[in-house]
C-alpha cells in the first residue's frame, strides 16, 4: 500500500500538450477516482502513474519518493487497462497467474498455491468456469473480467483500474462494483480509478478528482463533487439530467441584486448569494452576465406561487422514471431547464407551474463551456 | 461460373505441376525413352535407376547436396537471430528513425549481380572465393535485408500495450521478448525463416560466381549439365528430383503458418 502524489505533472507528446500541470495526492488505503470526459488525459496520467509513459515535468511520488524514473517493474502497481491487453496465446488461468509467476515478486508460489490463489480471484469475479479457455473466444465483458482478475491476483502497491466496469452489463457492472468496494475495504489496497462515468466514480470513491482538458478542475469527495461543483464543467459532467447552466444578466437595482433570464424570470439575490453572483460576474457588451447552476432537484414545482423568488413557466415534457419524474421547461433561448421531482409527476405537458429555486443551492459561475442547445447532443 | 473457377485452377494447377512431373518422369528414364519421339513414352515406358545411379558415382552429387543444406541452414540460422532482434528494434523503438530501416532495405534493390563485382575482389583477397564460410555469408547478407524487413512487419502487428502490461506484471525485457513477443510472433518467424532457407537453398547466381569445386552448391552442380556439346538430361532431373524435395517438403511443412502469417492480423483477435 501506498500513498500517491502527483505534482505539477506535465506531459506533452511532441508539441501536443495531453496534461498541463496536474497535482493531487491520493492517500494510503484510499479509493480515488480520476473522473473526465474522452481525451481530458485519464489514462495517460495512469501510465504515467504505472511508470508506462514517462513524465515529461513534475514529479509523482510513491510514499514521499520520487519515482519518476523506475520502470513499471520497480514501482510494484498493478493495473487493468481499458483495451484489456491479455496476452492472446495463454488461456485466462496463464494470464491471470502471469504476474504471479514475475521472478520480480519472488513470490515463488507453489503450483497449488497459484491455483488457489488464481480460482480464488476468478470466483470473486464469476469467472471460475472460463479459465480453460483463451481470450479469443471471450465475450468483451469477460475480457474485461479476466484482466480486472489479472490486476487484482496480486498484492500490489497501487491498484491502477482504467475503466474496468466499462463494458460490463447493466446488473454485472453493479455487482462488480460491490465487489470492488468489498476487495479495497478487505485488503486496505490503494486504488487509483479511471472512469468517464461519474455514476462509478460518485458510487466508489473516497475521493476523486475531475479532469478536463488536461488540468484538474475540482478535487474533493464525491458529495462535493456533486453538491458543491466548482464550476459549470464539473456541475455538467456530473449528474444526469446535470446540472441547469443558466446564462443570465446581473442587474442592481436601489442597492439590490437581481439575476435575470431575459423575460423567463428575474430572481431577487440576497446576502451571501448577490457577492457570490458579483464576483462571478463578467462585463459583456457593457452587461453583467453570470451563469446560474442548479440541479434539477433542488427546484421546486408548486400549484401557487410560494415564495417572492417563484415564476411560472408552461411544461414542456415530462419523462417518468422509476423513482421519480423529470418535468423540463423550455426557455426563450431555447435552452432547456430540467426539474426533478420525487415520485410520480403529477403536472402534464403544457401546463403553467410555480418553480422555486432553492437558494442554499444555487451557485454562479464564470462562463466555461457551452450550455447545452436544443438538439445539442453535446455534454 | 464454377466450371470457370475449375477452369483456371485447372489451368494454374498444370503449369505448376507440369515441370514437376517433367522433372521425375524423366528422372526415371533411360535415354532412349527420354530423346523418344513417341508421344505414349512421354508417361507410360520402363523405370530405371540409371540415372541416379550415374549421378551418385559420375559426381559428387552428395558433397555438393551437403554444402548446400551446410550453406542454406546456417546463414538462415544466422540470418534469422540478426533479423529478429533487428526488426524487434525497429518496430518497437523505430531505430534510426527510418533511415536505418531503409538502408537495411535497399540492399535488396538493385541488382544482385552489381554487387557481385565488388565482393568477387574483396573475397579474392580475402581468401573467402569457393568457401562455405563465404558463400553462407553472402547469403546472410542478402537474406538478412529481406528477413528484417519481413519481420519488421510481424512484430509491428503485436501491439506495444501487450508488452506495457506484462511491464507492469513484473517482467523484464528480455522475458517478455521470450514469454510475450516471440510465441506470438513464431508464425512470422517460421514464414520468414523458410522463405530465407528456400532462397538461400535455390539461389544460383552467386553460388556460380563464387564456388568451384569444395564449396559447389547442388544448384550449381545440376546446372553445368547444361553443356555446350550436349544436355545430360537424365542426371540432371534425377539431380533436380532430389533437390526439390526438401523444399517441397519445407512448403508443405509450413503451408498453415505461411498461410496465418501472410493474412497475420487481418483479422484481430
Amino acid at each position: 500500500m501506498a500513498e500517491v502524489r502527483l505534482e505539477n505533472v506535465v506531459k506533452m507528446y511532441g508539441k501536443k500538450v495531453a496534461i498541463r500541470g496536474v497535482s493531487f495526492t491520493c492517500r494510503e488505503g484510499e479509493f480515488f477516482s480520476i473522473l473526465g470526459p474522452t481525451g481530458a488525459g485519464k489514462t495517460t496520467i495512469l501510465k504515467m502513474i504505472a511508470g508506462i509513459e514517462p513524465v515529461t515535468s513534475g514529479n509523482i511520488y510513491f510514499n514521499g519518493k520520487v519515482v519518476n524514473d523506475l520502470p513499471p517493474q520497480e514501482r510494484n502497481v498493478s493495473m487493468a487497462f481499458e483495451t484489456y491487453n491479455l496476452y492472446p496465446h495463454m488461456t485466462v488461468y496463464d494470464n491471470i497467474a502471469f504476474p504471479l509467476r514475475a521472478p520480480r515478486w519472488r513470490l515463488k508460489l507453489t503450483p497449488q498455491e497459484e491455483k488457489k490463489r488464481v480460482e480464488e480471484i476468478a470466483t470473486f469475479l464469476g469467472i471460475e468456469k472460463l479459465l480453460d479457455r483463451l481470450p479469443q473466444n471471450l465475450s468483451g465483458g469477460q475480457k474485461q473480467r479476466v484482466s480486472l482478475a489479472r490486476a487484482l491476483v496480486r498484492r500490489a502497491e497501487v491498484y491502477l483500474l482504467d475503466e474496468p466496469i466499462a463494458h460490463l452489463d447493466a446488473k454485472l457492472k453493479f455487482s462488480t462494483q460491490t465487489l470492488l468496494k468489498e476487495f479495497a475495504q478487505r485488503y486496505g489496497s490503494t486504488i487509483i480509478y479511471v472512469t468517464h462515468d461519474f455514476r462509478e466514480a460518485l458510487a466508489l470513491s473516497d475521493r476523486m478528482v475531475v479532469l478536463r482538458r488536461g488540468r484538474v478542475e475540482q478535487e474533493g469527495t464525491p458529495e462535493e463533487i456533486y453538491y458543491y461543483p466548482k464550476t459549470d464543467f464539473v456541475g455538467r459532467l456530473v449528474g444526469d439530467p446535470p446540472m441547469n447552466l443558466i446564462d443570465g444578466e446581473l442587474v442592481s437595482q436601489n442597492g439590490a441584486f437581481f439575476f435575470r433570464k431575459g423575460e423567463d424570470f428575474t430572481l431577487l439575490l440576497e446576502g451571501a448569494l448577490a457577492e457570490k453572483a458579483n464576483s462571478a460576474a463578467q462585463e459583456e457588451n457593457g452587461r453583467r452576465v453570470v451563469r446560474l447552476g442548479i440541479r434539477p432537484e433542488h427546484i421546486r414545482l408548486g400549484g401557487a406561487k410560494s415564495s417572492e423568488n417563484a415564476f411560472r413557466l408552461p411544461i414542456y415534457a415530462v419523462i417518468h422514471e422509476s423513482e421519480s419524474s423529470v418535468v423540463t421547461f423550455r426557455l426563450k433561448d431555447n435552452t432547456f431547464l430540467y426539474v426533478r421531482t420525487i415520485g410520480f409527476c403529477k403536472y402534464g405537458r403544457g401546463e403553467e407551474v410555480w418553480l422555486e429555486f432553492d437558494p442554499q443551492r444555487m451557485f454562479f459561475y464564470r462562463k466555461t463551456v457551452e450550455a447545452a442547445k436544443e438538439g445539442s447532443l453535446e455534454r | 461460373m464454377k466450371i470457370l473457377f475449375w477452369l483456371v485452377t485447372a489451368l494454374v494447377l498444370f503449369v505448376i505441376v507440369a515441370p514437376l512431373a517433367w522433372i521425375y518422369l524423366t528422372a526415371f528414364k533411360s535415354p532412349n525413352d527420354i530423346f523418344t519421339t513417341e508421344a505414349r513414352k512421354l508417361i507410360f515406358f520402363k523405370p530405371t535407376m540409371e540415372n541416379f545411379n550415374r549421378l551418385f558415382r559420375e559426381f559428387p552429387f552428395w558433397d555438393n547436396f551437403v554444402n548446400t543444406a551446410i550453406i542454406s541452414v546456417s546463414s538462415t540460422v544466422v540470418v534469422m537471430v540478426i533479423a529478429s532482434f533487428a526488426a524487434y528494434s525497429f518496430a518497437r523503438w523505430n531505430t534510426g528513425k527510418g533511415h536505418l530501416l531503409f538502408t537495411t532495405i535497399s540492399t535488396r534493390m538493385f541488382p544482385g549481380v552489381v554487387a557481385a563485382i565488388p565482393f568477387f575482389v574483396m573475397y579474392r583477397n580475402l581468401g573467402l572465393l569457393d568457401t562455405r564460410f563465404g558463400l553462407a555469408l553472402l547469403h546472410i547478407y542478402f537474406n538478412v535485408s529481406f528477413a528484417t524487413f519481413l519481420l519488421y512487419g510481424f512484430f509491428k502487428e503485436i501491439p506495444v500495450e501487450l508488452e506495457q502490461a506484462a511491464m507492469v506484471d513484473g517482467y523484464s525485457r528480455v522475458d517478455i521478448f521470450r514469454k510475450i513477443v516471440l510465441p506470438l510472433v513464431r508464425p512470422g518467424l517460421a514464414v520468414t525463416a523458410v522463405f530465407c532457407l528456400v532462397w538461400s537453398w535455390n539461389e544460383f547466381l552467386f553460388s556460380f560466381l563464387f564456388t568451384r569445386v569444395a564449396a559447389r552448391p547442388v544448384t550449381v552442380l545440376i546446372s553445368s549439365f547444361w553443356g555446350s556439346i550436349e544436355v545430360q538430361y537424365g542426371p540432371m532431373a534425377a539431380g533436380a528430383a532430389i533437390v526439390i524435395l526438401p523444399t517441397l517438403v519445407a512448403a508443405w511443412f509450413m503451408q498453415r503458418y505461411i498461410i496465418r502469417g501472410l493474412t497475420f492480423g487481418a483479422v484481430k483477435g
